[in-house]
């Protein structure tokens, strides 16, 4: 009966462009929490088959070595200077195959591919992978090999992408085995290759360290192994102490990291501006349903102030509105959420695509940040009401 | 609530006044329960105001109103909605009734709250009050004086130890404000309550025990 006396005067398109105006601010601040929640972790992803912690350095290329020839790769003398460096944890070397090795894949007896590899391998200590699944017996002929991430990113937009061929994920490449071929030193032998995982930071193919050894001392057992890449552990990434190190031998740190970085900073910003767009949107929404609340009690404040007098406890008059506000910022919440979830849905396809991954993220940080969001302005609302409410009771309001 | 007293109470609006000669402003006077009070005023001397300080719905006054012994200017919201439930029913000179109600749902309004009166009962306040037919229709439609007979059915659906009315029969004729007055002596008397009445003329015909000049 209280509602019936106090649903006069309420107008519904004033709520109802509360309604959309909210959406549209609370969707959008959603939907950029979202994304943030969704695509970070794959930019930043660690490696989960490597440790963590470690930069690869080469020697710069500049045009005067390319002409003169002179040797990319380290000595042993000056890996030892690396290695006294009070920076480095621990020097590895990348061992290149002095072979040949040729990789093939074969669907129902059909050649679909033939490439040749060129396989490097980093001692085993750098590689973090279940020791089982990093190793190599001559027994079983299966080589574990990690991939460069961006092989896949490059078949999928460079070849599927033209040639109408079904793009593929990390998932399915490792269901994939495929033959590998290898001849020198006068003797072939053939091993099949199985990928176990993938790099976004090296840009190496890699085999277990053991496979290496023992294939190089096979089919190249003259060759002087020089390595032109190096890889050290390091605690202290972007000290100063390394990059003059770094800068006095002519040496280039393959900088990845800092990319990601980079991005990732760049996409913060751009969340945060949207966000914030969203954010003060939900602001003036908030303030639209204020004003036509205030509006509202205050139209029917004489009703409202003859309740008070009757014996109405404010409480019990304020719940009607509350109710009512909690009523509409519910809907403009799931709605929202369905909004975030279809926009999400489709992102998520191209996000799953250019990343080569499927997603273990799900909507509920959207869901979280929303039910916070809801609580905290149906608290602000129910306190806004409450105190005009008193304000009545107290006769502060003109009637 | 058994007394309900006026400690030199002054409302402000007064304060500078030299010639008042009240029973009440600036007096000592306690209302008690199960009396009947007749307060009589001339236009302007403060009645409605009165009422509203009784009821906590204003408190610019000088001097001390207690409820109880309790100072009223120390009551919480609270226990002003407790005591407007529960120990002072007052009828409203404007009757502030919900037009866009009909009579009937205008005491029910009040009688959910309290749950103090039956349906029964209330029906016979209508059939006495001869307004027994008029219950489906919305106040708004209704004439002043069948408006104030619905403002008193009201006022007696709730417990109280006093009976406040500003004015109750100022828009009725005798028969009619004389059965008013009859309904409200029986339910005051049946309650052991005190009625306050004001009026600037025409009063209802009650055994008062006391007259007081505002």
């Amino acid at each position: 009966m209280v509602w019936k006396l106090l649903r006069k005067h309420i107008s519904v398109p004033q709520f109802v462009g509360f309604v959309f105006a909210n959406l549209i601010g609370m969707a959008i601040v959603l939907l950029g929490f979202q994304f943030y929640r969704d695509v970070v972790p794959m930019l930043t992803a660690e490696d989960g088959f490597l440790k963590s912690d470690f930069v690869v350095l080469s020697k710069k290329v500049g045009t005067a070595q390319a002409i003169s020839q002179r040797s990319l790769s380290f000595t042993p003398a000056e890996i030892e200077t690396l290695a006294a460096q009070p920076f480095v944890d621990k020097v590895g070397q990348f061992m290149a195959a002095e072979f040949k090795v040729d990789a093939s894949m074969r669907i129902d007896g059909k050649q679909v591919f033939n490439t040749e590899l060129p396989l490097e391998s980093v001692p085993d200590e750098f590689v973090d992978v279940l020791k089982d699944d990093w190793s190599f017996s001559e027994d079983s002929a299966l080589v574990p090999i990690i991939l460069p991430r961006s092989y896949i990113t490059m078949y999928n937009f460079g070849f599927a992408q033209n040639r109408s061929l079904p793009k593929v994920s990390e998932g399915l490449v490792s269901l994939i085995d495929f033959d590998l071929h290898l001849r020198g030193n006068g003797q072939e032998a053939q091993y099949k290759g199985r990928v176990i995982g993938f790099s976004g930071r090296l840009n190496a193919i890699l085999v277990p360290q053991s496979f290496m050894a023992m294939a190089n001392q096979r089919f190249a057992p003259d060759a002087e192994p020089s390595p032109t890449r190096l890889m050290i552990t390091t605690a202290d990434l972007s000290g100063e102490s390394i990059n003059q190190f770094l800068e006095d031998n002519g040496y280039e740190a393959e900088d990845d990291r800092l990319n990601t970085e980079k991005t990732t900073f760049f996409l913060r910003m751009m969340i945060t501006v949207v966000m914030a767009i969203g954010l003060v949107i939900s602001l003036l929404s908030f303030y639209i349903l204020m004003l036509s609340i205030y509006l509202l009690v205050q139209k029917n404040a004489d009703k409202l102030q003859n309740l008070l007098l009757i014996g109405y406890r404010p409480s019990q008059v304020a719940r009607p509105y509350q109710l009512l506000t909690i009523g509409l910022n519910v809907v403009v919440l799931l709605l929202a959420l369905v909004v975030v979830a279809l926009v999400r849905s489709h992102y998520m396809r191209i996000v799953e695509v250019l990343f080569a991954t499927t997603s273990r993220s799900s909507l509920l940080p959207a869901i979280l940040l929303g039910l916070l969001l809801l609580v905290v302005v149906t608290l602000l609302n129910m306190a806004v009401i409450r105190r005009k409410i008193v304000r009545i009771w107290h006769g502060k309001e003109r009637m | 609530m058994n007394t309900i007293k006026l400690s030199h109470v002054l409302p402000q609006v007064f304060a500078h006044a030299s010639d008042l000669h009240s029973q009440v402003w600036q007096q000592e006077v306690t209302f008690e329960k199960g009396r009947k009070y007749l307060i009589e005023a001339d236009s302007g001397m403060g009645k409605s105001t009165f009422c509203s300080y009784l009821i906590g719905y204003r408190n610019d006054y000088s001097g001390e109103l207690l409820m109880d012994g309790r100072s009223a200017k120390q009551l919480t919201v609270r226990e002003w909605t407790e005591l407007r439930r529960r120990h002072i029913s007052y009828l409203f000179q404007e009757l502030r009734l919900f037009p866009e109600l009909s009579s009937w749902e205008n005491v029910q309004i009040k009688n959910r709250l309290t749950g103090f009166a039956t349906d029964a009962q209330i029906d016979g306040w209508f059939e006495r009050l001869g307004i027994a037919d008029k219950k489906e229709e919305k106040v708004g439609m209704m004439s002043f004086g069948q408006q104030q007979r619905v403002a008193l059915i009201r006022a007696l659906s709730q417990p109280f130890d006093f009976l406040l009315a500003d004015e109750p029969i100022s828009h009725l004729d005798d028969v009619n404000g004389n059965q008013m007055g009859q309904l409200m002596m029986e339910e005051a008397d049946r309650q052991g309550a005190a009625i306050i009445i004001t009026s600037i003329g025409k009063h209802v015909e009650l055994p008062y025990d006391r007259h007081l000049k505002l």
